[in-house]
């Protein structure tokens, strides 16, 4: 289905046309409309419950739309199409499959050969550290290594458009670090173009290129703030820290 | 994929289950009307009709809900006995572990025999009086708990007992504080499977020998080919094992609000 | 420390065994308080074992014999049973239509113990073997059809989701995602319903038969031979527990993630 698999991910362009998404008579998502570009790295922040999850669920389509349109590449999305992985906020290791075997799961179910399968397998594995692992299954594993595998998993694929729902957010602030830093060493090689939602404003102005700043429920885009100092970037410096105010000022949750 | 809010979903269910149910009845009633099923087996109309004659006219020595009453009080009887000893036992056995060396292996080698086993060695011991009812329901249950609170209390996690022996907790605080409400989850799935252990040693006992009780009307319904009478039996057991089901499931809720992982 | 404690207690296991079996033995053989019609001896109940492998007295059938008749009927049913129900409850989870309709149903069937549905069985086809293997696969399907339904529905939706988003189909969903995160459920189905289908044989057999285990402590009972029951109760026991050995090497096999 995939054709060839490509070794570098060429990056999704995605639009959003005025995406709405009811529970019943509960207003979620209140016509929302942005562009992505290819390989560009946007953070969503925004209140806690201000839906964000509801958000990326939609995008990919585990949600119905009530109305708009979600556009990749010009075309509607479809996981079955585009080369899409997303990362889940809570552990979502297959708790039967070894590390290994967990990291092959989407590239499994993309029937992509078995060699290649294993040269990105082994790759992976090789990038998040966990060789040593291979063989061992999810409930062997600490909470970041579990983590470690999910990210493994969805970058395997070299999907050209990643979503992660406040990955880091159930780990300790080092090990935080530790996977960003990883994670945009991954990004850089691969050229996927990332959505990261994530609660955690000092987090977004680390990682992102673009900062999307969402309101409360119903939740509409407040503003698009851009990021632009250059990688590694450095949490104590002044124009960081000027930043991460600006972008704090404009969500004022409290 | 669709969403559905906990609300819909209940009145889904219950929709669908009197549905389901409901057409259960109607495919019942026309197999038996219309094919030659019928001729060996009952309507569910008669069969309902019978339940409502025999709750009036007594069937055998006394009515319909007399024998279900009689079956329910021998299970009672010795399931409380049971549930009481086997608490008992299992909290000690867990805690103490010269008690764990003493009962363990007994426990061990009997537990495999199933109940209904025994219900030939019982009528041997103690012939037609109650006691061999008493005798089966207690062996059907009182295993299950035990083991059921055994481990229970050693699934008990050693990081609470040693935090809490640091805080200067005595031998009985530790009982009432830690190990009494993570145990009460195991004595409720113990009692749960001991009930229903015991409800269908009951129906089988009865039907080995007896001369009241849910077995012995579907028993001499048999040995007289009067499928209206099985059939009524059976779906009192059914009932009323439901019942018993719904009314631990309650207590269970009632008791166990913090844990929502006993089921 | 540790480990002279653990040997003392095992110790204590081992007296404790000796020790019932000699009050046992002193309460009937030693001084009679007990007569072998009531309760025998532990000696005699091993002698009435060794007898019972060659000898069909009094109950028609050595004691292998037995065994393999009431095995026959319980394989066939619950086998059949198993290979019914686990599809079926896979698919009544899988696809919500049937699941709200078939679900009440099984819930009600279910609460009806196995051996209620002897004399319905022995009215249509006598005591022989159909009536009772009939029996075993009605206990049989109801639970492996339950257990394999909630192993299903107990899917976590977050792992349905990372199939999704790569695009998985229907199929894949089930057969990569779903069935093997029913695996421990659909395994414990497998025990139940093998307890469940020993059970009611001996059950089975104590109502309405001429030959299997349950039927020999049966006669044994009307003739006050207790050693013979309790031999049969003994061999009941165990092999109900090897039964389930192939079963736990299954779940040794499929579940080496743990529990899950």
């Amino acid at each position: 289905m995939m054709g060839e698999q490509k070794t570098k991910a060429a990056g999704a362009r995605v639009e959003v046309r005025n995406l709405t998404k009811k529970f019943g008579d509960l207003l979620v998502l209140d016509d929302i409309s942005f562009n992505v570009e290819k390989g560009e790295f946007l953070c969503i922040v925004g209140p806690t419950g201000c839906g964000k999850t509801t958000f990326l669920n939609s995008l990919t389509r585990l949600y119905d739309l009530t109305a708009g349109e979600i556009l990749v590449n010009g075309e509607a999305v479809d996981p079955k199409k585009h080369n899409i992985s997303y990362i889940f906020q809570e552990y979502s290791a297959m708790p039967w499959l070894s590390v290994e075997d967990n990291i092959r799961f989407g590239l499994d179910i993309k029937g992509v050969p078995k060699q290649e399968a294993q040269e990105n397998v082994e790759e992976m594995l090789e990038i998040v550290g966990l060789e040593k692992f291979r063989k061992q299954y999810p409930h062997q594993l600490s909470a970041s290594m579990l983590q470690r595998v999910s990210i493994a998993r969805a970058f395997a694929t070299k999907p050209d458009l990643l979503l992660m729902d406040e990955p880091y957010g159930q780990l300790d602030i080092e090990l935080r670090f530790k996977l960003e830093d990883e994670l945009i060493k991954l990004w850089e090689k691969l050229g996927t173009t990332v959505l990261f939602i994530t609660h955690n404003i000092e987090e977004a102005v680390y990682l992102g290129q673009n900062i999307m700043v969402l309101t409360n429920k119903p939740t509409k885009v407040k503003t698009v703030i851009p990021d632009e100092i250059p990688h590694p970037r450095d949490v104590t410096a002044p124009e960081f820290v000027k930043l991460r105010n600006y972008v704090t000022d404009m969500i004022k949750w409290w | 994929m669709q969403t559905k809010t906990p609300a819909q979903e209940r009145r889904d269910k219950i929709v669908f289950g009197t549905l389901a149910v409901f057409l259960f009845l109607v495919i019942w009633y026309l197999v038996t009307k219309l094919t030659a099923f019928g001729e060996i087996f009952p309507d569910p109309v008669t069969v309902l009709a019978n339940i409502g004659d025999k709750f009036v006219n007594p069937l055998g020595k006394v009515t319909l809900a007399g024998h279900i009453l009689v079956s329910i009080r021998r299970v009672m009887a010795a399931f409380v006995v049971a549930a009481a000893g086997g608490i008992v036992l299992g909290v000690t056995m867990g805690w103490y572990p010269v008690v764990e060396a003493i009962f363990k292996p007994i426990i061990e080698f009997l537990r495999p025999i199933p109940p209904i086993a025994w219900i030939p060695i019982s009528i041997l011991w103690y012939g037609f009086s109650e006691m061999s009812k008493y005798f089966l329901i207690f062996l059907a249950s009182f295993f299950v708990i035990t083991i059921s609170v055994y481990s229970g209390v050693k699934s008990v996690d050693p990081m609470l007992i040693r935090a809490a022996r640091m805080l200067g907790a005595k031998d009985n605080q530790l009982f009432t504080t830690i190990i009494i409400p993570s145990v009460v989850p195991y004595i409720f799935s113990g009692l749960q499977v001991a009930l229903g252990n015991s409800w269908a040693s009951i129906v089988a006992a009865e039907m080995v020998q007896s001369n009241m009780g849910v077995g012995w009307i579907i028993i001499t319904g048999q040995q007289s080919s009067n499928m209206v009478q099985i059939v009524t039996g059976i779906v009192c057991i059914a009932v009323v094992g439901m019942l018993l089901v719904m009314i631990m499931r309650g207590l269970e809720n009632k008791l166990c609000a913090w844990n929502k992982q006993g089921r | 420390m540790q480990k002279k404690k653990s040997k003392y207690l095992w110790i204590l296991s081992a007296v404790t065994v000796v020790f019932v079996l000699f009050i046992w033995w002193l309460v009937t053989d030693g001084l009679g308080i007990f007569t072998s019609n009531t309760l025998p001896s532990p000696i005699k109940i091993v002698q009435a074992f060794i007898k019972k492998l060659t000898d069909p007295n009094p109950d028609g059938a050595t004691l292998g014999a037995h065994l393999l008749s009431s095995l026959k009927i319980v394989l066939s049913g619950y086998l059949l049973g198993v290979v019914i129900g686990i599809p079926m409850g896979i698919v009544m989870a899988w696809y919500e239509k049937a699941d709200l309709m078939i679900r009440p149903v099984f819930d009600m069937i279910r609460t009806v113990p196995g051996i209620a549905w002897v004399p319905v069985m022995v009215v249509f086809c006598g005591i022989g073997f159909t009536s009772k293997a009939i029996v075993i696969f009605i206990g049989a399907v109801v639970a492996n059809v339950i257990n394999a339904y909630s192993g299903i529905k107990q899917t976590k939706q977050v792992h349905l989701w990372v199939g999704a988003t790569f695009g998985a189909s229907n199929w894949q969903l089930l057969t990569k995602i779903a069935l093997p995160s029913a695996f421990p459920m659909i395994i414990n189905g497998l025990k139940l319903s093998l307890g469940g289908a020993w059970t009611t044989i001996v059950a089975a057999e104590l109502l309405a038969s001429n030959r299997g285990i349950g039927y020999m402590i049966q006669q044994a009972r009307g003739i006050l031979r207790p050693d013979i029951i309790i031999v049969g109760m003994f061999v009941i026991g165990i092999v109900g527990s090897l039964l389930m050995l192939p079963i736990s090497l299954l779940e040794k096999k499929v579940m080496k993630g743990g529990k899950w």
